[in-house]
């Protein structure tokens, strides 16, 4: 009978397009890069009712079970695929991968080749997707994260399927109703699972991290092995019906990914700096002890926290920062190496670190305009499930690359947060962004003081930021590879700047609100005032005509030529963050008049000191010496 | 037709948490019924690491924000008491107008009842947890106030798939779809019943004499 038909018909395409939405919803928030392009914002246009008939137009595709999605191109590719044939389960396979050389093998396993069982046809439809391909298999893991399976049973008894047309339509509209509810659960649960906050750490930060997500879509999966379903937990949404059969749909998932998507962070105890010393800078007339300075330093009500962020990731993995619910613009990494005025940080080792109460001063004092103060101190925190910190802890060795960084300015405090949003940082909305914020903040800071204002707060800001990528790397054991430009952004330099804003979260905002215009503290971190002196220099008139962006690769290629003159390119750099420590102790207004050659000079003398602190291994007596050098150089200045 | 009753698992919220709490919970719900056309709206909570999906339709969010700010003012006046918010679906019957009634009948086929537990605060915008009960927090209360609020998401967490359970494995009593514009299909109410026995009781009684079915409220 032809409506026997039309009704078989219909419903083999509700079935069919049941399937493309499934997978759309599934993918779109599973595939962050594909998504992104398409990305316009957290929130999708709200009013479906004007979307219907406004400038938001409705696609054909929107209108099936009456959910308008966003566009996802991999979606729709793999969607072809499954028009051939309803009767063939739809497997979607999320994985993460990770690419890092510290991954524990026990935990990760190269992703096997494809079934070499698979028809020509299933590895056709086996559509392979990952960001990480080209990266290459080098440390290269990949884990199953969720396993989506949309399947039709055929029931092999058919009945009560022949009634009459009326039944049959009815049918009909019971099938797709119940599909429209069962597409909406779904739509709820992606966005639920453990899955869902990777995608929006992906999506949303834009910055390069060693994991990804990828997907693969095909008829048939490998099962899991026992202990991998283990691992994992399973949901099945109600089955929906139908004459012939019914359309099932369920989802395995890794009930917990801290572990999976932890950014290669190893563990550690936590641990004194055995070799802290203080930043001559913050304390010239202090004689930093040889010996762990534990809690806090006595001469400083404020310790130094340029490590201690970064010894919390040492010391515990679960450590995490929350962004600054604040932020909201994410930041794109750059890969321009030296963006910034004279990069070098002087290697000032950090105080070792100090889980103060007091370090909630820090993140109230943030000196950069753009950064707005946390309502709470700031020790790191643990945030549980917080995928910020995974990224974070992973990164924590390299030089400072205040671009890639993600500062997170807000509280890192445990838990004793107001209930303004703390715990939000990890999450890929708008706190998400917010890790990514504090980079950008410091690119703006920086870029606002190359363009020529002579706005010590600004300034201030800038020192600050690159007053914690020095006491960073200098903390790394003076490790001089990694003092060459903090600026630089290498490979290893991205990977490892997480925890670089924990630093400066930590120490690296002054402890004390920067005044504009004011004199900087005598009790700021080291950093920062080394940070401060490098961009006083930066700022002198002779040393850049225009404080705009198009003078800072010229001051760049300064320096790397400068840099090429001489053996040791980290000296180059921390004689000008020497020099830059000096001028920051005296007076902004001075140091703002400072000549190139003032700047040449001071820096031929740092070069002195940092020939004498590398010759000296960085232990620290000689940065008492350097310190006092420092302050002479200072009075000289004067 | 059978008005399917869902009673979601109770949640112990701070004061500060209910607003969250409750357009989290209600907005899944009426997402899962609004089967007009709908461009979702996913909404992160601030609170909690929880991303929740609104249907996009304004009207919806304000009357929700209405209600719930009835709700904190019912809490306010009502402290110490377990509270309750019901939020129902009805069908819309026209019963025959006579001379002396004109009275629309709703039938009601879903309700769902958001326990909460909320704990009474000295002071609305305290932020201390009333256990606590110490001027200076220290690291103990701090502890046990990130304790605290890991457990509530976990339970929020725990209610959103108990309507996505209820959702999936109650399908039939869903009326069919009116053929109507915009995205809510089915006329909704949000209610405060009282937490007291007998004026729960007469809320009951006060239902079934509207829809005239033996309405099996738990």
């Amino acid at each position: 009978m032809a409506s026997s038909h039309s009704d078989a018909a219909r419903m083999e395409q509700i079935i069919t397009e049941f399937f493309a939405k499934s997978l759309h919803i599934i993918l779109e928030t599973r595939s962050p890069y594909m998504s992104s392009r398409n990305f316009s914002g957290e929130q999708t246009v709200s009013s479906p009712s004007s979307s219907s008939s406004s400038s938001s137009s409705v696609r054909p595709r929107d209108k099936w079970f009456n959910l308008a999605l966003r566009e996802c191109p991999e979606a729709l590719e793999n969607l072809d695929l499954w028009r051939q044939s309803n009767l063939e389960p739809m497997v979607v396979d999320v994985i993460l991968v990770k690419r890092s050389l510290d991954w524990d093998p026990i935990n990760f396993s190269p992703k096997p080749e494809l079934p070499k069982n698979l028809s020509s046809k299933e590895a056709y439809l086996n559509c392979w997707n990952s960001d990480q391909e080209e990266l290459g298999t080098e440390g290269q893991c990949e884990k199953i994260i969720e396993r989506w399976v949309v399947q039709y049973e055929v029931r092999k008894t058919k009945g009560g399927g022949k009634g009459g047309k009326r039944s049959s339509s009815n049918l009909l509209s019971l099938l797709y109703k119940k599909s429209m509810l069962l597409l909406r659960s779904l739509y709820v649960t992606v966005r639920l699972l453990p899955a869902y906050k990777i995608f929006r750490d992906l999506n949303l930060t834009g910055q390069i991290r060693s994991y990804s997500l990828a997907h693969r879509v095909s008829s048939f999966a490998e099962p899991f092995t026992r202990r991998e379903e283990a691992e994992m937990q399973r949901f099945s949404f109600g089955p929906v019906d139908t004459s012939c059969g019914r359309l099932c749909l369920s989802v395995m998932y890794r009930s917990s990914l801290s572990d999976v998507s932890s950014e290669g962070f190893t563990p550690m105890s936590p641990q004194f700096i055995p070799d802290y010393v203080g930043s001559p800078l913050a304390d010239p007339l202090k004689r930093f002890p040889s010996v762990p300075m534990s809690h806090g330093s006595p001469s400083l009500p404020f310790s130094r926290r340029h490590s201690w962020s970064f010894d919390q990731y040492r010391a515990s993995p679960p450590i995490s920062i929350s962004p600054s619910p604040t932020y909201s613009e994410p930041y794109a990494p750059t890969s321009n190496p030296c963006r910034f005025p004279p990069p070098s940080l002087p290697p000032h080792p950090p105080e070792t670190s100090n889980r103060r109460k007091d370090n909630a001063s820090f993140d109230e004092y943030c000196p950069s305009p753009t950064f707005s103060p946390s309502p709470s101190p700031s020790p790191p925190i643990y945030i549980p499930g917080s995928h910020i910190s995974k990224v974070l802890l992973r990164s924590e060795s390299a030089p400072v690359n205040i671009p890639t960084k993600k500062l997170q300015t807000s509280s890192l405090k445990n838990p004793n947060l107001p209930p303004s949003p703390p715990l939000k940082g990890t999450r890929g909305g708008t706190p998400r962004a917010d890790k990514t914020m504090v980079p950008t903040q410091l690119n703006a800071t920086v870029e606002k003081m190359l363009v020529g204002k002579d706005d010590s707060k600004r300034y201030t800001g800038v020192k600050i930021s690159i007053s914690r990528s020095s006491s960073r790397s200098f903390h790394e054991d003076f490790d001089e590879s990694e003092l060459t430009c903090p600026f630089d952004v290498d490979d290893d330099d991205i990977i490892d700047h997480g925890t670089r804003p924990e630093s400066f979260d930590q120490k690296g905002c002054l402890r004390e609100p920067l005044e504009p215009g004011g004199l900087m503290p005598m009790r700021k971190s080291q950093g920062a005032a080394v940070g401060a002196l490098v961009d006083l220099l930066k700022k002198a008139p002779p040393l850049s005509q225009e404080y705009s962006h198009s003078t800072i690769p010229s001051q760049i290629h300064s320096d790397e030529a400068y840099k090429t003159g001489t053996d040791d390119p980290d000296l180059i750099s921390k004689s000008q963050t020497v020099q830059v420590c000096t001028s920051s102790v005296t007076s902004s207004g001075i140091l703002v008049s400072k000549t190139t050659a003032d700047a040449l000079e001071e820096l031929g003398t740092y070069r002195e000191m940092k020939n004498l602190l590398l010759s000296q291994g960085g232990r620290p007596q000689m940065l008492t010496g350097y310190a006092s050098a420092v302050e002479s150089m200072g009075k000289g200045t004067k | 037709m059978n008005c399917e009753v869902c009673q979601l698992k109770e949640l112990e919220v701070e004061h500060y948490e209910i607003r969250e709490v409750l357009r989290c919970i209600l907005h899944t719900i009426i997402f899962h019924r609004a089967l007009g056309l709908v461009r979702p709206k996913e909404i992160d909570l601030e609170l909690f690491e929880i991303t929740y999906v609104q249907c996009g339709d304004v009207d919806v969010e304000k009357k929700i924000d209405e209600k719930i700010e009835q709700f904190i003012c019912w809490v306010e006046k009502h402290p110490n008491k377990k509270s309750q918010i019901c939020l129902s679906f009805f069908e819309v019957k026209n019963k025959q107008a006579s001379w002396f009634t004109n009275k629309i009948e709703r039938l009601y086929w879903e309700q769902w009842y958001i326990n909460l537990n909320v704990a009474q605060q000295p002071k609305v915008h305290s932020s201390k947890s009333y256990s606590s009960k110490v001027v200076d927090p220290g690291e103990n209360a701090h502890e046990e106030r990130s304790v605290r609020r890991a457990t509530l998401e976990a339970s929020l967490r725990d209610v959103l798939f108990q309507i996505i359970r209820f959702v999936n494995d109650k399908k039939e009593h869903v009326p069919p779809i009116p053929n109507r514009e915009g995205v809510i299909s089915f006329p909704y109410e949000i209610t405060i019943p009282s937490s007291s026995d007998s004026a729960f009781g007469m809320d009951m009684i006060k239902r079934m004499l509207q829809t005239g079915h033996p309405t099996m409220l738990s």
